[in-house]
């Protein structure tokens, strides 16, 4: 299977799966929300009955904005102007590839979210790897089978990665950087070299991204129950198809770029009020909409490639899992004919 | 408008820059005789000097001598010189500069490698009076008369044997060697790039109460007296320099190397910078009643298309602090567009200044815009009228920053709300988010969190390190912002006219500026300055009680003998509206309390501020649906203006709501975004 014939694969098989797509935007919305409606809270206790709210109702204040930030803290801090439009993308890839540390109270849900998504994972793989329907039963029966050997999995993943964090990406930018651009006068310099910084912390992270998305697709697939076990075997198929596995990756890392460049474009920056509002609102939900498309697209086409490499293709090796009958009917069940009711 | 005698009287008095006369042309070197004849002079001249600096850039030193000739201007006899050797504040960890800085939590310049570090050695020093020579230079020592520091060299003390009388001239003769450090306060070098200020053995400022010669500290600038400057330097050739006044001669010398001469009259200092890199560009400042002015900027390479910015913005502040304030007399000025981490921008120095931008700088952004408007407003609050800014830094800096927001409002404006990403290199404008003059000109975020840090009257080099720049800057912009909505731009305009024009080529003090504001203006504003400028009081006016309801009374009604008891008598169409405004801060300033009714009509009422709450109640046919105290923003020192109204028709749940749903996207953005580990 070419790279183009896997990502069409995979994105076929999300578009024949619109529940999931559907249902995992929920995951996130519903995570995310509780600390939106806190935010809520203590912007509202901020405004009261302040004149000012209504600006900030029809536009932006940015000085009542100043004035908030300078009273509040912890979750309140994280309401910088940075949420605007587009600003919003470059302040989230600005934290995670320059390391900067969150706010608690986001850690503590992104943890959550992780967790949440590493038990629903297997459920998606299973679904993209069968692609056909399975059901709420089934999704959630692979989700559960699965869960276990994912956050084993997890576990060292999260390892690999924090060592990468405080040690890689330390070294480069907090050891190599400055000594490279120390006595540099140009910044234009200065950004190629951080640049180049960020191409190679990409680039480790990228091979190990990938043995790992491959180590999930074999342990859902292959129906493996040792983490580490997968994680040699993703490895493997990354070293026996390296051409198509980066081909793959870049063709879906060029699908995120191209959706990131659209809202860069059509994002109209700060809501005001009535049909504006809901309009900012409505094209921020299809670019997170849009995002899930293409985080499943990209699990879909890696499962898809995978598949395609095995001797029967679309092969999963785990049954499909069958929901428990109720206890009263397996009661009945076990009690056979004999018994007269 | 200009004041017209102030005017006329500077360009009668402008000195050799002077743009009605030629300039004077590059040439090689000759005798001091080929230089400009000295015009009259602007400024007391009694602190002149003539400097010859080598630079050697492979060592990163200097070695220079110098001859000042130095007049006493005061009432008393000096017994005593004492010079300003700035350099030596970054020696050592133990200077007061350093000492400082560390103070104020910032332990990233005490950690730097043993070639940043800078210092200033003398090699000689004599005294010349009446045709005799006397060597002072096994009499020195370190004095710090500030904080008793023995371990700070920033100051040096010669002991005289013949005191020098009033209005007695003598000549000091000074050699040196120091070492450039990497950026300090904004001198040093970067790889090719020098930016070399506050670098010569600088003589005090002699006052009728005896030296001010303050040690430097981390968070002040300078003071010293006018003069006329000749400074030689030796760089290597090739090597583009800028620096204070004009170039009067050039020569190559076959060891590689060159000697630039530049000469200014009537200037209290003298800075210059010197790299490979720079590309020159000149420019020309005209306007119908203002002397014209020589720009010459030098720039980095990557920020060539920038040239036409810089000059925009220089012309900008010409244009209006000449319009509004008085002209500029020199006739040039050069600006300096530092090298990236140089460390040198945003600063001024006479007749040359500092500016600062990016290599990616998008228009609306104020960059670099907003640093070359207030650089070069400097020459006039700093440059011309020349307060101490160890001691009132404020009456420099604050003016300026109050003047700088003007300019960029009336010039520049819209300009927005930037932010750099990804190892602060790629900006993001925010076109959603002007900067408004009251709170982003006068910088008032800043302010508000630290305005009890210090009264501004403490001076200046007693400030808490961290702190001093709010309280300098920021605050002196909002309270000069606060005094032009209370009397007016003309009442303010011509206060600072008129302090330019009396104060011009002079050392005032807060006094004099507090003086002319209370003639001008007509009122006494001791009140102001004891609340804004005298006190570190905060202010902070606020709504609380605000209620509008149909009048319902109950109780005893009727005359005697017909006493009837009510539980509820209403008047027809008549409403009770009551609002309590409070003083939540110490600061008192006088406020207006507008309510506004349906029916589109207002109530003003004027409380003066003094007590801590004050309630306004008002009967009418209509029901009221707003408060506001401090309707107008007068009081732009008001820390919090979100308290100062209340409505009661709020929408502070919609606003909520809708700005909640608006960081829920970069919530689930931020998963999504860190979701790339699942």
């Amino acid at each position: 299977m070419s790279v183009a014939s896997a990502f069409r694969d995979g994105m076929r098989r999300v578009h024949g799966a619109p529940m999931l797509l559907a249902g995992m935007c929920l995951v996130t919305l519903l995570v995310a929300l509780p600390l939106s409606v806190a935010l809520r809270g203590l912007l509202a206790a901020q405004f009261a009955r302040s004149l000012v709210a209504q600006t900030a109702a029809a536009g932006v204040d940015y000085q009542w904005w100043q004035e908030f930030l300078g009273q509040t803290a912890g979750l309140g801090a994280t309401f910088t102007p940075s949420i605007i439009g587009f600003g919003a993308v470059l302040d989230n890839l600005d934290a995670l590839l320059d390391n900067r540390p969150m706010a608690g109270t986001i850690a503590g849900v992104t943890v959550a979210w992780l967790v949440l998504w590493a038990f629903l994972s297997g459920g998606v793989i299973d679904r993209l790897a069968r692609n056909r329907r399975t059901r709420a039963h089934g999704f959630f029966a692979a989700a559960g089978t699965h869960f276990w050997r994912f956050l084993r999995l997890g576990v060292f993943v999260g390892l690999v990665y924090y060592v990468l964090f405080s040690t890689v990406h330390e070294w480069l930018f907090a050891d190599v950087y400055p000594v490279l651009v120390r006595d540099l006068t140009s910044e234009r310099v200065a950004f190629l070299i951080r640049l180049a910084g960020y191409v190679v912390f990409g680039a480790v992270l990228m091979f190990f991204n990938v043995v790992f998305d491959y180590a999930r697709i074999r342990i859902v697939v292959e129906d493996r129950r040792s983490a580490l076990g997968a994680i040699s075997a993703g490895a493997r198929f990354v070293r026996g198809h390296s051409s198509l596995v980066i081909g793959l990756y870049m063709v879906n890392g060029l699908a995120f770029m191209t959706l990131l460049a659209l809202y860069a474009l059509l994002s109209p920056g700060a809501p005001d009020s009535g049909i504006g509002l809901w309009s900012v609102l409505l094209l921020g939900q299809a670019y997170i909409v849009g995002r899930h498309y293409l985080k499943l697209v990209f699990y879909a086409s890696q499962t898809a490639l995978f598949q395609s490499e095995l001797a029967h293709a679309s092969y999963t090796a785990g049954p499909a899992v069958e929901w428990p009958e109720s206890p009263a009917a397996e009661s009945i069940t076990n009690a056979g004919s004999s018994v007269v009711f | 408008m200009l004041p017209r005698a102030a005017a006329v009287f500077l360009l009668l008095a402008i000195g050799n820059a002077s743009p009605q006369r030629p300039a004077p042309a590059v040439a090689p070197a000759g005798p001091v005789a080929s230089l400009p004849t000295p015009a009259a002079p602007l400024s007391s001249r009694n602190a002149s000097y003539r400097i010859s600096a080598r630079l050697d850039p492979d060592a990163r030193t200097i070695t220079g001598d110098e001859v000042i000739t130095w007049r006493n201007v005061s009432a008393a006899p000096a017994t005593t010189l004492q010079f300003h050797l700035y350099y030596n504040a970054w020696r050592n960890t133990r200077s007061s500069w350093m000492r400082e800085r560390l103070l104020s939590g910032n332990t990233a310049l005490a950690s730097r490698p043993a070639e940043d570090w800078g210092w200033i050695d003398l090699t000689s020093m004599r005294v010349n009076r009446a045709g005799t020579g006397t060597d002072v230079f096994s009499r020195l020592r370190f004095i710090a008369p500030d904080d008793g520091n023995i371990e700070d060299r920033t100051v040096v003390e010669a002991p005289l044997e013949v005191p020098v009388q009033p209005g007695e001239t003598i000549e000091i003769q000074v050699a040196w060697t120091s070492r450039v450090p990497r950026t300090f306060a904004r001198t040093g070098a970067v790889g090719d790039f020098y930016f070399i200020a506050q670098w010569f053995p600088k003589i005090g400022v002699l006052q009728d109460t005896g030296w001010n010669c303050h040690q430097f500290h981390s968070a002040t600038e300078f003071f010293s007296d006018f003069g006329t400057y000749e400074v030689s330097l030796d760089v290597p050739e090739g090597w583009t320099v800028g620096a204070t006044g004009r170039e009067v001669a050039r020569r190559a010398h076959v060891t590689g190397r060159a000697t630039h001469r530049y000469y200014q009259d009537d200037v209290h200092d003298f800075a210059w910078t010197t790299s490979p890199d720079y590309i020159e560009q000149r420019a020309k400042f005209e306007h119908p009643s203002l002397p014209p002015v020589d720009i010459r900027l030098l720039l980095q390479p990557e920020h060539e298309a920038q040239a036409e910015r810089h000059f925009e913005a220089t012309r900008a502040a010409l244009r209006s602090y000449g319009e509004w304030y008085g002209p500029y007399p020199y006739g040039h000025i050069t600006v300096i567009d530092p090298a990236w981490q140089s460390g040198a921008g945003g600063m001024e120095y006479p007749t040359l200044f500092t500016a600062g931008t990016r290599w990616i700088a998008p228009p609306g952004a104020a960059q670099p815009e907003s640093v070359t408007v207030h650089e070069a407003g400097h020459q006039f609050w700093y440059g011309i009228v020349a307060t101490n800014e160890f001691e009132d830094a404020w009456l420099d800096e604050g003016l300026n920053t109050y003047s700088t927001a003007r300019v960029m409002e009336q010039a520049f404006y819209p300009h927005f709300y930037a932010k750099r990403y990804f190892g602060d290199f790629v900006p993001w404008v925010f076109k959603d988010l002007p900067l408004t003059r009251a709170a982003d000109g006068n910088r008032m975020p800043a302010f508000r969190a630290v305005a009890k840090n210090d009264d501004q009257s403490t001076p200046t080099w007693r400030y808490w390190p961290a702190s001093a720049s709010a309280i300098t800057y920021n605050k002196t912009a909002l309270w000069l912002h606060t005094l032009e909505r209370m009397l007016g731009w003309e009442t303010v305009q011509r206060i600072l006219s008129t302090y330019y024009s009396r104060y011009a080529f002079k050392h005032p003090r807060p006094a004099d500026f507090f003086t002319v504001a209370n003639e001008i203006s007509g009122q006494d504003l001791t009140w102001f300055f004891d609340q804004v400028h005298r006190s570190s009081n905060v202010f902070d006016y606020s709504v609380d009680v605000f209620r509008s309801e149909p009048v319902i009374a109950r109780g005893i009604f009727g005359d005697s003998g017909t006493h009837n008891y009510e539980a509820a008598r209403s008047t027809p169409a008549t409403f009770h509206t009551i609002a309590v405004v409070r003083r939540l801060g110490e600061g008192i300033f006088p406020v207006d309390v507008r309510v506004r009714f349906e029916t589109g009509e207002e109530q003003r009422w004027r409380w003066d501020g003094r007590d801590r709450w004050k309630a306004f109640e008002a009967d009418g046919p209509s029901r009221a649906v707003s408060v506001e105290v401090d309707p107008d923003r007068v009081l732009v020192l008001d820390v919090d203006t979100t308290n100062n109204s209340a409505s009661l028709r709020p929408q502070g749940r919609a606003a909520a709501t809708k700005w909640s749903l608006a960081w829920l996207i970069w919530l689930q953005d931020h998963l999504l975004t860190y979701g790339f580990f699942v």
